[in-house]
């Protein structure tokens, strides 16, 4: 008798851990069925920079690009700054297996121009810097699905995602990986 | 003598396994008492983007007065305020509410950030408990406005 509650308990118990997995590894599809994947071709993007030129992200075609979603009012993404500062030095002249020198391509969600201009004035960004001054309205955060900021790709010489939401050490180990010896 | 063997084993495997799930769930439920204490808010006072929705494409229902303390107003009907977390734009919500009636329905959103990391929403909501406010809501955008509002095709300002 008792051995028979024993039982009856344990196996309650294998199914409430079942339950817990199921619901855990649910919650873990989910969040990786949203936007982008590594290999996809990077939508194009066609935006002005502070003085008003358009720049696009073909326009880097045959180089290693990083798309460096952002905007001042994201507190991590402002953080992020002077360590993209820091690699871009490091990087820009280097030839990569996969992209002949390193650009970053900044696209910021912001919607006061004087804020995003002040900035990258602050943070000594030297990169392209583009923006439609949309917030969470921009086409871009729709057509890359951008569920949340900080966000970046790295993107190859023929614009195919091979990195997604790469920081710090992360980055900088992909970037290392990638450089012809 | 062997059948008893195997049940204090069992037992034993089940103590493991018991302490295991309630020291979990006790972690989680004192996690989230933790996290539901420190906020400016309680559970009532958060309204789900559902309902702004279903109120602002409703012209027969009362309209409450809908302010922007982020980035932008993105939301239709809403007021800019600015991001509270600077001074100068929480003085202005000051302003803006000093002849508001304290039992008007006003609601707060910003949605530039998951909630965890928004500096906006506290110093409001802070503000519209010191003032007294008896009907002042949350919008629930636990991820941000796109992913709570823009994608669901909730209405927004020109």
């Amino acid at each position: 008798m008792i051995m028979a509650i024993l039982l009856a308990i344990e196996q309650m118990k294998i199914r409430l851990l079942l339950a817990l997995l199921l619901l855990f590894d649910v919650s873990i599809s989910y969040s990786q069925i949203q936007g982008i994947e590594l290999g996809n071709q990077a939508p194009e993007i066609r935006l002005p920079t502070p003085e008003g030129d358009t720049v696009s992200l073909s326009s880097f075609k045959g180089k290693l690009v990083l798309i460096d979603f952002w905007a001042s009012w994201c507190g991590p993404c402002v953080e992020e700054q002077p360590e993209l500062v820091r690699l871009y030095k490091k990087y820009r002249q280097v030839s990569f297996t996969n992209g002949n020198r390193l650009e970053i391509y900044g696209v910021s969600l912001d919607n006061k121009k004087a804020a995003w201009v002040n900035m990258i004035n602050k943070k000594k960004i030297s990169w392209s810097q583009v923006s439609d001054l949309r917030y969470w309205s921009s086409p871009v955060a729709k057509a890359y699905n951008i569920q949340e900021l900080p966000f970046n790709l790295l993107v190859d010489g023929n614009g195919v995602v091979i990195g997604k939401n790469l920081h710090g050490i992360d980055l900088d180990d992909a970037l290392t990986q990638s450089r012809i010896k | 003598m062997e059948k008893t063997i195997l049940m204090s084993m069992k037992i034993k495997r089940l103590n493991v396994f018991t302490v295991f799930l309630i020291t979990g769930i006790l972690g989680f439920v004192l996690v989230s008492f933790k996290t539901q204490q420190k906020e400016p808010w309680n559970h009532e006072q958060l309204l789900s983007p559902e309902d702004l929705a279903k109120t602002l494409s409703d012209p027969q229902s009362h309209q409450p007065l809908i302010l922007s303390v982020g980035p932008a107003a993105t939301i239709k009907n809403s007021i800019d305020i600015g991001a509270a977390k600077d001074k100068a734009n929480l003085d202005k919500l000051k302003r803006q509410l000093k002849a508001t009636s304290k039992d008007e329905t006003i609601v707060l959103y910003c949605g530039c950030c998951p909630f965890d990391k928004c500096p906006n929403i506290r110093p409001a909501f802070e503000l519209l408990n010191q003032m007294q406010f008896t009907n002042h809501k949350l919008l629930n955008l636990p991820h941000n406005l796109k992913v709570d509002w823009i994608d669901h095709g909730y209405p927004v300002s020109n």
